[in-house]
């Protein structure tokens, strides 16, 4: 019984339209209840034990649907959760229609704008507060990058998205690695934007209450990188 | 009048609603659909947002039908059990299901075939006014809807009340 409905997600999937593979799931558009979705399946690795694949899906599984809904609890927009099938490890999510992610449109900017530092400037200040605002949930995303931000269409509105990586936490230590892991992926695909990623950072203190704390371990991770020393 | 919409991950299962006004026999629908003799959810419309939160609650009974893992006896009232943020299946029962006194029902059909049969058995059995689906968004009771879901007015800013009500009954289980 249970193959036959792991079968039911694997049949949809085989037609839907499949927008992105990554290492840990594969992103498909499709319809679901008459409603444009796209559904993300974790798919079996086998290079890992069965049993501890298993289990490290399903925990993401949980995870993401978890985080996404403390955020929108929040205020923070992310993508509805539809349905969730933990036996194909399939989460059914709303399609945020007409986006384009903040990497995208930062690229296009930058090309097209002549000032493009002064017209981006509302963008970083608005993730600045976004995540501010996400951090004070104690929410770690685990994979900030641009492309997991998405601006709704004609709207200054951000989604986050792919909270895969995501969990609970209050230490200003996971938060400024957070932060540190979105400078370099900032920084490295958006050349020159040392400027706009600091006037982010800038929002970012002033939005957070307990931003102090973060900054300051944001510093020292940038010293030592993103693991903790294990030496002594 | 009444609306069909197909699962999409079930191609042989299709979700059909009715929605009642004016219905005088609730107490009686209510008796026959706990004795097992009605082929279908009755539910009561002040709770519901949209119809979309009906096929929330329908595609997880089939999904949970299907793996063997319902929490309640039959699909019908797993659909019901759905609806409801919590887990507890008495309460589900008394703020989805309809009341004896209860003037509009919807009743809520997960047919596998082309049953068309059974849908005119059970409107048979309402002695009331079969009105357009579409009205429900008039009867629901915002107010109750937000305050049994706990929807503040903070996550309202980022999405509508029905994203916030199908978030919950999507996740209910690893909440």
């Amino acid at each position: 019984m249970a193959e036959e409905s792991s079968m039911a997600a694997a049949e949809l999937l085989r037609q839907a339209e499949l927008l992105k593979q990554g290492a840990e799931a594969r992103l498909y558009r499709a319809v679901f209840l008459g409603r444009p979705a796209v559904v993300k399946q974790r798919f079996p690795k086998r290079y890992r034990h069965p049993v501890l694949d298993e289990r490290l899906t399903h925990r993401r599984t949980v995870q993401e649907v978890r985080s996404i809904l403390r955020c929108r609890k929040a205020g923070i927009s992310a993508p509805v959760v539809y349905f969730v099938d933990y036996t194909s490890h399939c989460i059914f999510l709303e399609e945020i229609v007409g986006s384009v992610t903040v990497r995208d449109h930062i690229a296009s900017t930058q090309e097209t704008h002549p000032n493009p530092e002064r017209e981006l400037e509302p963008l970083a200040d608005g993730m600045g507060q976004i995540l501010a605002r996400m951090h004070d949930e104690d929410v770690i995303h685990g994979d900030l990058t641009t492309s997991n931000m998405l601006l709704r269409s004609g709207a200054s509105d951000l989604v986050l998205i792919d909270f895969g990586l995501s969990y609970i936490s209050a230490l200003p230590e996971d938060k400024g690695v957070d932060l540190y892991v979105l400078e370099k992926a900032f920084l490295s695909t958006h050349p020159n934007t040392e400027a706009l990623f600091d006037k982010l950072l800038k929002s970012y203190a002033a939005a957070s209450k307990k931003s102090p704390a973060v900054i300051k371990k944001l510093d020292e991770v940038r010293l030592r990188g993103r693991k903790r020393s294990m030496v002594g | 009048m009444h609306v069909t919409q197909s699962l999409e991950l079930f191609p042989d299962h299709k979700v059909t609603q009715v929605l009642f006004r004016d219905v005088k026999n609730a107490a009686e629908l209510r008796q026959s659909a706990v004795e097992g003799k009605i082929n279908g959810a009755l539910i009561n419309p002040t709770m519901l947002v949209h119809p979309f939160q009906v096929l929330v609650a329908a595609n997880k009974a089939v999904h949970l039908d299907k793996i063997g893992k319902m929490k309640t006896r039959s699909l019908y009232s797993e659909v019901i059990f759905n609806l409801s943020p919590t887990n507890n299946i008495s309460e589900a029962f008394k703020r989805f299901g309809i009341s004896d006194g209860d003037d509009c029902v919807l009743v809520v059909l997960v047919q596998s075939t082309d049953e068309s049969q059974l849908l005119e058995e059970i409107t048979a059995k309402v002695d009331g006014r079969q009105v357009p689906v579409e009205e429900i968004s008039s009867l629901s009771d915002p107010a109750k809807i937000k305050k049994l879901y706990k929807v503040s007015p903070l996550e309202e800013k980022c999405g509508t009340l029905l994203d916030a009500v199908v978030c919950r009954m999507a996740t209910k289980d690893v909440m």
